[in-house]
């Protein structure tokens, strides 16, 4: 129901940015879809209303819920968002060897023994360097070097 | 058979070479998530320049062939397609890996992509030039119905809410009108942002939609990736030989399907899988099983992708329109050889394209043996791989893939801006396919609306332009078909067991 809703927004906003349009070959499609988003959520929220479900908004069974943990969820886009955002001054290879190790403890439910940090640790920087070897050196893909090696 | 004398020109050490290791590398590229057959493809072109033309049309081929299948791998492992036409091996792969039955799906792959790409390939062979007159007939009318089509399925295969699939695939469809228009260069949808100005790109809203989501439920609990409930068995090869000569012809319908639908440029490749998914679970006397991990989905959508390669190549060769977007990277690659495409590319280059042909045979037969070991290796390594390690590669692997794309960070930003848009939408029962497809199909269906609008309007018969031809009235009653079937067989059903009750 809330997600009708927002879709409905969604949908009006598209509507509104469609008035700034000067020609009519732009506007005619994204408008037309608009339409048809807005009549199905009105669709849903009806069918909703007259097939009342168990419990409103019933997650995907594949989604793991019992003990699941928020923080570690966040971490994980926390510490990909950052990482990207620092890749233009710290160069691709050291916010990728950084986000890794906090990948790595974000995802880490076993207890960190000597030999498990060490080989973790190990492959891991094995890993960034290999796929920065191969696509900056021999795919040739520009990636971004940072203010340091400038 | 046409051109059997070049078979043997095929068969060089050199050709036998090129396709093997185009396979794998072809395979190996394709199954990671962010790389997709088309990279696969364009990175390794440079090499053929200063190849004989057959031998590097073997090479390209090879490669194209193994990337496709390659992108099963990640569909089941990972949930995550590897390339888009393998969207549809999720719906079934990914259910069979976690329940256990990973190396059997990994497998019933394998035997599902050889048997597709081989019938793909005597399609090319036999019935290229008249299934090119075919491709021919499709206006822009026909192209955006067909784009509904796609999307109709897709939405009616999305778990029993259609309503929730078709929103998904209309929001696709928005996002995909993000940045600048293609018919009129207006700026539509960036909110004043400059960032969104190139538009939503494809493959990093695939990333983000499938496999971030997957990513975000990984950390979340200490519970293992995918089910292993038995000693490791092999390639399980005996079994899924027999699941596959079970359901041959299904698996020879789901092949010309794809053939068929590949023949059409631009959007055969994404929805070939999606058309023979629909196709094999309405006919299957198990379709409840569908969606659930049941083979039959997996050996209808894998052959039919892989049939694509050689349906996709059809109006590449005969018209010089490319089928799927690595067959506009050949084409280049085919124009810097100095190979003119056309009808009589048959005629009058016959030796370069009858070469071809049989070593993409070749290379489908070598895929065989090249993708059950390297599809053990992968399922033996995701299994084992602990969390800790598996979540930050795959994470590592979906950044720097993006990034290559356009070199753009902003698209990395997207990924995972719409990795946790898509993780929300799923919890509320919102599934990211119809999404994907429509950002896909997106352009294909304004292109085909807007022209078809513009001719009709022109010649004031814009009922008649939509709904007069007959190949559109064709794809509108399978649109048809697609929606209300489900409803009507419960129906149907539903009345047969009450007379059973009654009796």
């Amino acid at each position: 129901m809330f997600m009708a809703v927002l879709f409905i927004l969604i949908a009006t906003a598209a509507l509104w940015d469609t008035t700034t349009m000067t020609d009519s070959d732009s506007y005619v499609f994204p408008r037309a879809i608009a339409f048809a988003m807005i009549g199905f959520s009105i669709a849903l929220i009806v069918w909703n209303l007259l097939r009342p479900q168990p419990t409103p908004g019933t997650p995907n069974p594949d989604t793991p819920t019992r003990g699941a943990s928020t923080a570690r969820r966040i971490g994980l886009v926390a510490v990909m968002l950052t990482g990207t955002l620092l890749m233009p001054w710290l160069g691709f290879l050291l916010s990728g060897l950084l986000a890794f190790a906090a990948l790595m403890v974000c995802s880490m439910y076993d207890t960190w023994t000597r030999s498990r940090t060490i080989i973790y640790s190990l492959s891991g920087i094995g890993i960034v360097i290999g796929f920065y070897t191969i696509f900056a050196k021999v795919l040739l893909v520009p990636l971004p070097t940072g203010l340091w090696f400038e | 058979m046409p051109g059997i004398e070049y078979l043997l020109e095929a068969l060089t050490p050199l050709n036998i070479m090129l396709a093997l290791g185009g396979v794998i590398a072809g395979t190996v590229i394709g199954s990671l998530p962010g790389l997709t057959a088309t990279m696969a493809v364009a990175v390794l072109v440079p090499i053929t320049f200063t190849m004989a033309p057959a031998s590097a049309l073997i090479l390209m081929g090879a490669i194209y062939t193994g990337a496709i299948y390659g992108g099963a791998y990640a569909a089941i492992l990972l949930n995550t397609p590897g390339t888009p036409s393998a969207i549809a091996t999720t719906f079934d792969g990914f259910p069979m890996a976690r329940r256990g039955d990973g190396d059997l799906a990994v497998t019933l792959a394998c035997l599902a992509s050889v048997s597709g790409g081989l019938v793909g390939s005597i399609f090319l062979l036999m019935l290229a030039p008249p299934l090119a007159d075919v491709a021919l007939a499709f206006g822009p009318v026909e192209y955006f119905w067909l784009a509904v089509f796609g999307l109709t399925l897709i939405s009616a295969l999305s778990e029993n809410n259609l309503l929730k699939g078709l929103i998904g695939a209309c929001f696709g469809l928005l996002l995909s009108c993000v940045g600048v228009a293609e018919i009129s260069a207006d700026i539509r949808f960036t909110f004043g942002s400059q960032t969104l100005l190139g538009g939503i790109e494809t493959v990093s809203a695939l990333i983000g939609l499938y496999c971030i989501p997957v990513l975000i439920d990984l950390v979340a609990t200490p519970d293992k990736h995918l089910k292993v409930t038995h000693q490791a068995r092999g390639f399980r090869f005996l079994e899924a030989l027999a699941i596959s000569w079970k359901y041959k012809l299904g698996l020879l319908r789901s092949s010309v399907i794809g053939t068929l639908v590949g023949i059409l440029p631009g959007a055969g490749g994404s929805i070939a899988g999606l058309v023979a998914y629909s196709e094999a679970r309405r006919v299957s006397k198990r379709s409840e099983h569908f969606g659930k991990g049941e083979p039959e989905g997996v050996l209808a959508t894998e052959s039919a992708n892989n049939a694509t390669v050689g349906g996709g190549f059809i109006p590449t060769l005969v018209l010089g329109i490319p089928g799927t977007p690595p067959d506009a990277v050949i084409l280049g690659a085919l124009l810097i050889q100095g190979l003119r495409t056309g009808p009589n590319l048959f005629t009058g280059e016959g030796s370069i394209v009858y070469t071809f042909i049989y070593g993409l045979f070749l290379a489908t037969l070598l895929m065989l043996p090249v993708g059950l070991v390297i599809g053990r290796y992968a399922y033996k390594t995701i299994i084992t791989v602990p969390k800790a390690m598996l979540v930050p590669t795959v994470a590592f692997m979906t950044l720097i893939g993006t990034y290559s794309i356009r070199n753009n960070i902003s698209d990395v930003i997207v990924m995972i801006t719409l990795g946790v848009v898509g993780w929300v939408l799923n919890r509320f029962g919102f599934s990211p396919s119809p999404i994907v497809l429509g950002l896909i199909l997106g352009s294909i269906a304004e292109q085909g609306f807007v022209q078809a609008w513009t001719i009709g309007a022109a010649g004031e018969d814009l009922t008649g332009m939509f709904f007069g031809r007959p190949i559109s009235l064709a794809i509108i009653a399978f649109i048809l078909l697609s929606l209300f079937y489900p409803l009507i067989r419960k129906h149907w059903l539903g009345s047969k067991m009450g007379k059973v009750r009654a009796d």
